[in-house]
């Protein structure tokens, strides 16, 4: 065992110092610098900032060399992971979107909480540095964080400001509730101000999870399954959730509403200038900005007035970085390992990431830092995800879900709401199919769960 | 007396075959074992918890109403897919076999689709009929048709099988060309001072004996629409809207990959193998049959 893992890190070292040479990086004999490998599942410019985020770390120091690789998207990446996890190989840190989460918690074995990784390195660590909507979704009831937060996002909305005053909207007053949001796209419709009033990215991220965060009503039960993996979904029967899928259906018909597909493809509806309004997470903020033709404006999502204390927060979306556990895997590495992620974490890399692609500072002092400087004075709307996410009203059932095999359950809602806009199904019997299928698979989840 | 011929070497004739039979082993062997090993286990996806379930989760994709859904759509999708690029590719054929000058430019124009990679066909057909930006959907729209294949199953459902086909036509274009021209010329020239014109020509002579050609393309063709599209699919519409084009093998990805579903997946792959097996006994029973060997 010992002779084995010694063999590996000197293998890993000479292919690190083999690189490390190619790349005219002074590496001597002494010190050869040990190889972190991270997955990330970003591209574009997120994923570009990540990388150089990785090359300023290994500046910084001599002892480690950290390696940010694009794997495919979340699924993609996470299935390779998986792969690589079983055959004693996984990357030292895999950055995992939200949805992704629950599965994740159940990993025993194969995660190393981050919290720990700090502990074992001797390393100073403090969960309460996180915004506290992160540390909720991401942590243990004792304090403990589970992955460490890095993209924060939540849903917000983004309008053209160009398309409102064609149709004789005030550009500077955006909807706040939905009556006012429909309003608006029936308008923008009547006088062809732009080809369809609203549309949205991620169906079941926004119209569940959000939607549901955001008017303090509960889709599962245990606290939207944080009490245990025997929880189920509760979505028959939950009239507000219905309200909204057949408004969504109403719209339709009239492109006030024109659905977009799945994930994020609706955002080129929205940039083209298409749609007039799109909900989106604040994390695509830096693609809006780059490509979009016309003046826009950024708001907090809607919500329903009837509804009593509403508008409530919402929820958190993005990803957060997690840390695989190995046979091989040694102490030098998690140390490696906790410097980066403490790197990452640093007002200075968090603020840069945070100005650069619209997600939100994961910390309170890269929070406080930037507001010391007025960024959100002088951009105004950036603060809006944050107003959402932590100034607004919390209630029981806004402090995110925790269920297993939830990208799958996802996609199920995104069938099921498909086939009602398609006019095959009410708004019911969307709902009554997510909850049973969803059902089903949580059921089946909760058997292999450790 | 019969004459044989020996060879006395007992070791050569497996040498010989040994690269074949290394790569059968490795490539389909070894992972169609490791399917059906998969198929009775139901794991977490990172293998810490192992049961065995015996046949649970081919009970569990024969109970799910997606499945049998999923294979009348692949059904649909692969006939489709088969018929589209075989008569376009026979109509082709017979006309670039008439082509007297530059028909090798002619001919290997019609070559370039088949080496596209079946994504970045997708992505091609995608874009033409994006409904935002796509040059032939705006065609659509022109023409006052509904074109969403976003939102729209059918819509979703052509696009997926035309982007498909059309990748293949190219493939059975080379085949029938080089069946026409092996139809011997003298054949076709008494049926002409016989009277027959063209189009009895291509019926009574030219088809018939296309046939094994035909048969063998149907044969590809369908095992390509079952198997191979699998790219197609993945970049242009990701199995949607509201499963509209999740066709069998699409699903196993969808399954074991997303979903990481690894039991369910697997069974679902030794099912789909069983598929092949009756579908390639079928058509040797009883398509073949009817084909005429020149």
């Amino acid at each position: 065992m010992q002779t084995s893992s010694s063999f590996l890190t000197l293998r890993r070292a000479v292919v690190a110092a083999v690189l490390g040479a190619a790349v005219a990086l002074p590496a001597t004999a002494q010190q050869r610098p040990i190889e972190i490998q991270m997955w990330m599942g970003l591209t574009g410019q997120g994923g570009e900032l990540l990388t150089r985020f990785g090359e300023d770390f290994n500046k910084t120091q001599n002892e480690y060399r950290v390696v940010v690789s694009f794997k495919g998207q979340y699924p993609e990446q996470r299935a390779a992971a998986v792969a690589a996890f079983r055959a004693g190989n996984p990357p030292h840190i895999m950055q995992m979107f939200d949805a992704g989460s629950g599965d994740m918690m159940h990993a025993k074995g194969a995660v190393v909480p981050v919290s720990e990784v700090f502990k074992r390195s001797g390393m100073q660590f403090n969960p309460a540095d996180f915004i506290a909507p992160a540390r909720g979704y991401y942590g243990l009831p004792n304090g403990e964080l589970l992955s460490m937060p890095f993209n924060v996002s939540t849903t917000v909305l983004f309008y053209n400001k160009d398309a409102f005053r064609k149709a004789g909207l005030d550009p500077e007053k955006p909807p706040q509730t939905w009556p006012q949001l429909i309003d608006a796209a029936k308008k923008i419709r009547s006088t062809n101000a732009a080809a369809c009033g609203y549309t949205t990215t991620w169906m079941a991220w926004v119209m569940l999870e959000q939607f549901s965060s955001r008017h303090n009503i509960a889709f599962g039960t245990k606290g939207n399954g944080r009490g245990g993996v025997d929880a189920s979904l509760q979505l028959a029967n939950n009239k507000l959730l219905e309200r909204q899928l057949q408004t969504l259906v109403d719209m339709q018909k009239d492109k006030s509403f024109d659905y977009g597909g799945r994930s994020n493809d609706a955002a080129a509806k929205f940039i083209s200038g298409e749609c007039a309004m799109l909900t989106q997470s604040s994390g695509g903020l830096g693609a809006i900005a780059r490509d979009a033709k016309f003046a826009f404006g950024t708001a907090q999502m809607p919500h329903w007035p009837d509804v009593k204390g509403a508008p409530y927060a919402t929820t958190i979306g993005g990803a957060s970085l997690w840390v695989f556990n190995a046979p091989n895997r040694s102490a030098a590495e998690f140390r490696g390992v906790a410097q980066f992620l403490s790197f990452l974490a640093s007002d200075k890399v968090m603020t840069e990431w945070a100005k650069t692609t619209g997600f939100l500072p994961a910390t309170n002092s890269a929070f406080k830092a930037m507001q010391d400087e007025g960024f959100f004075a002088k951009n105004p709307g950036r603060d809006v995800p944050i107003l959402s996410l932590i100034s607004a009203a919390k209630g029981d059932n806004t402090n995110g879900y925790r269920f297993g095999r939830w990208t799958e359950i996802r996609d199920v809602f995104h069938e099921e709401v498909e086939k009602t806009l398609q006019g095959r199904q009410t708004p019911a019997d969307a709902l009554r199919n997510t909850e049973r299928r969803g059902n089903a698979l949580l059921r089946a989840f909760e058997r292999t769960a450790g | 007396m019969q004459r044989r011929v020996v060879f006395p070497h007992k070791l050569l004739p497996w040498l010989l075959l040994a690269p074949q039979l290394v790569v059968t082993l490795v490539f389909f062997y070894w992972p169609g074992g490791q399917a059906l090993y998969m198929s009775v286990l139901q794991q977490d996806p990172f293998g810490a918890n192992v049961q065995f379930v015996g046949l649970e989760n081919f009970r569990l994709v024969f109970a799910d109403e997606g499945y049998l859904q999923a294979f009348w759509r692949t059904l649909y999708f692969s006939f489709a897919v088969t018929v589209l690029a075989m008569v376009p590719a026979l109509v082709l054929a017979v006309m670039a076999d008439r082509v007297v000058r530059g028909s090798v430019a002619y001919t290997t124009a019609m070559l370039i689709p088949y080496a596209i990679a079946p994504a970045v066909a997708g992505v091609l057909w995608l874009f033409m009929f994006n409904p935002s930006i796509g040059v032939l959907a705006w065609w659509l729209k022109a023409l006052g048709v509904d074109w969403n294949p976003t939102l729209d199953g059918s819509d979703a459902m052509w696009l997926v099988i035309l982007a498909s086909a059309w990748k293949q036509v190219a493939y059975n274009f080379l085949f029938f060309l080089a069946g026409l021209q092996s139809i011997p010329k003298s054949l076709l020239e008494a049926a002409a001072i016989d009277g027959a014109r063209p189009m009895r020509r291509f019926w009574t002579i030219v088809f018939p004996l296309l046939s094994p050609t035909t048969f063998f393309l149907l044969v590809v063709g369908l095992v390509y629409a079952f198997f191979d599209t699998f790219g197609v699919i993945s970049a242009v519409t990701q199995g949607g809207p509201a499963a509209a084009t999740e066709t069998l093998v699409y699903k196993v990805y969808k399954d074991g990959v997303h979903n990481l579903d690894l039991g369910g997946s697997a069974a679902q792959s030794v099912v789909l193998m069983l598929m092949v097996v009756a579908l390639t006994v079928l058509q040797f029973r009883f398509v073949e049959r009817r084909v005429h060997y020149a």
